[in-house]
């Protein structure tokens, strides 16, 4: 497709700057309308369910403590390798029993593959989107960090967090077959295969 | 203390010829949009030489690629052109499936080519405000942050990211669109005809831009094809490549597009292919939109991240060295991984981008080279720039749409 686009301008046109006070109409109008500038630190912006934000280990409502099982798929696929896990096995049932469980927030590349990855959906990364601060040491996150952070989103969200559900807990669209039994959760219409929104001129074109 | 004068400042000038002098412009200009800088020789105000050094930036990310499984790779990608990252995203799962022989269901291309676009008017908005504050139209600027904030907003609510995405995955995607996702969508997609307009009425015929961009920068079809040109700076000379078109990959194939030509090769005339590719882009969206079909997003033979693979290799002992390191080593012995090498290129915002892999039947690349478009036209601006003046320097970088982050990788 060959463009046009040789603009043409009459002597009247150059004389009257007629394309000039278009653009002066135009920026003038916007004057009158509503703005679009947020006055941030006073008004937060609205963050939508599944953004990648803050870490958190969830708190296990039973025991008080995280859900990990110290699978190290986690820190297996991290890219950036921030976490680490110690864990031991205890003698009686062979189960592993976390030890300690840090992210370096520092490193982090906030891909969300951890939380994809774990299999009791005991990670998550939160909506919390300010947490600056002045040193390192407050950025890295322990077990026990962790875990209020949780809690802070647990605030931030006005309580009601058993019935939350990750995008990336539960990917939508994904088969249930190959979720693991953690991950098969009640979910929204629209993140099951069978709800999932199908576009209107493929409707009408099978359907012919 | 103050130095004392041991010599007055003398500017020898030879017979009849005026002296050179250079000029450092960079690496912290503002207007080189990044860490990128240009050693002038000038005769006046007239460029007699110029020579952009890149490297700044450099994050060595094709030897980041060789530590890291394909899956791990795709975040470095985000960073390459961090300004459309989803079209990175999106030509590096391309380019590894068709190494690894994997194939991705139908509804996730429509979901790819959808994203890929909203990439490309995200990178052109953001283009179009930064070289029109370049030229000195600072209305634009503001005008177009507006809109894209409007497709920040619509990657977030599909991805959880606002930049960096990492969005689709070997054989698919991650995540399903959602409804809400859709219908905001459909409003961008009714929106933008007349947002573009607005910028249009704003520069498209003013003199002060017609000045500044008509005549600028030429470049003949066969010289931006010599120079190795790519995307709308080699449409704005009128050679009709585009990969959608030539090679399409995705959904590409179903989509009824044009590819907006230029003639003359001048700053103008790529200005105006991408704004005609802007609204190609929507014509393409709003084709996704209506013919999306149902199916999984993901193939069922689509590697696992943690273990990519595992599903396949069944009868394999993982074993306790099946972690970390270990997998890469069992998956060597089960021969799953082709050998061999590859390129495949995709079209990105700014340019052909493509992937350049040596496998050595191993889960991670034994090589990934990046040919991207912003290192090949930063190279080429010393042949535009050459008999002009400063101020078109400017102007010249803005229109050749660089990113240093690609350019340096």
């Amino acid at each position: 497709m060959q463009i046009q686009y040789k603009p043409t301008r009459t002597l009247l046109q150059t004389i009257l700057h007629v394309e000039i006070l278009q653009g002066m109409a135009l920026t003038l109008k916007r004057l009158f309308s509503k703005p679009i500038t947020r006055q941030y630190p006073q008004e937060k912006p609205d963050v939508r369910l599944g953004f990648r934000g803050q870490h958190a280990l969830v708190r296990d409502q039973a025991s008080g403590g995280s859900k990990c099982v110290a699978c190290m798929r986690c820190a297996t696929v991290c890219p950036s390798r921030c976490i680490r896990i110690r864990y031991h096995e205890d003698e009686e049932s062979g189960a592993r029993v976390v030890d300690s469980y840090d992210i370096e927030a520092l490193r982090c590349v906030y891909c969300g593959f951890c939380e994809e990855v774990c299999p009791v959906n005991a990670l998550v990364m939160t909506e919390v989107f300010e947490y600056g601060a002045y040193d390192r040491q407050s950025i890295f996150f322990d077990q026990q960090r962790l875990l209020e952070n949780w809690d802070r989103f647990t605030e931030l969200k006005g309580g009601g967090m058993d019935n939350y559900v990750n995008p990336f807990w539960r990917p939508r669209g994904a088969d249930e077959k190959t979720l693991t039994a953690a991950k098969r959760v009640k979910v929204p219409d629209d993140w099951t295969l069978e709800g999932q929104v199908v576009g209107k001129k493929f409707k009408t074109e099978r359907s012919v | 203390m103050t130095r004392p004068v041991t010599k007055t400042l003398e500017i020898p000038v030879a017979d009849g010829e005026r002296n050179p002098y250079s000029l450092k412009m960079g690496p912290q200009h503002p207007a080189t949009h990044g860490v990128l800088r240009v050693d002038l020789e000038l005769d006046g105000e007239t460029i007699l030489k110029c020579t952009p050094h890149v490297g700044y930036l450099h994050r060595g990310f094709d030897k980041i690629a060789e530590n890291r499984t394909y899956a791990q790779t795709l975040i470095l990608t985000d960073r390459l052109d961090y300004i459309g990252a989803m079209a990175n995203n999106v030509g590096y799962c391309v380019a590894v499936e068709q190494l690894l022989g994997f194939s991705v269901p139908e509804r996730a291309k429509y979901i790819r080519t959808m994203v890929c676009e909203m990439s490309r008017i995200c990178s052109h908005l953001l283009w179009l405000a930064t070289h029109a504050l370049d030229i000195g139209a600072m209305t634009v600027f503001l005008y177009c942050f507006r809109e894209r904030e409007i497709l920040l907003d619509l990657f977030e609510e599909l991805c959880g990211a606002r930049l960096t995405f990492s969005y689709p995955r070997i054989g698919g995607v991650r995540q399903d669109v959602t409804r809400k996702f859709i219908d905001e969508l459909q409003r961008v997609i009714h929106l933008f005809p007349g947002r573009i307009e607005e910028y249009e009425t704003l520069i498209d015929t003013n003199r002060i831009w017609l000045k500044r961009t008509v005549g600028i920068g030429k470049l003949s079809g066969d010289k931006a094809l010599a120079l190795g040109l790519t995307g709308p700076c080699l449409r704005g000379s009128g050679v009709d490549y585009d990969i959608r078109k030539h090679r399409p990959y995705d959904a590409y194939d179903q989509m009824d597009f044009e590819v907006p030509l230029g003639s003359d090769g001048d700053i103008y005339a790529r200005y105006r292919c991408r704004m005609e590719e802007l609204r190609q882009s929507l014509r393409i969206l709003q084709q996704c939109v209506d013919m999306l079909p149902p199916g999984p997003v993901l193939d069922k033979d689509a590697p696992d991240l943690v273990m990519p693979l595992h599903k396949n290799t069944k009868g394999g002992e993982a074993d306790s060295t099946s972690y970390g390191t270990g997998i890469i080593k069992f998956m060597e012995e089960q021969g799953i991984y082709p050998a061999g090498d590859i390129y495949v290129s995709t079209e990105a915002p700014k340019g052909e981008l493509g992937f350049y892999f040596i496998s050595d039947g191993s889960a991670r690349a034994y090589r990934m080279h990046i040919r991207s478009p912003s290192f090949i036209h930063i190279s080429a601006l010393p042949t535009i720039a050459q008999g002009e003046l400063i101020a078109d320097l400017i102007a010249n970088i803005g229109s050749l749409d660089v990113v240093i982050g690609e350019c340096d990788r």
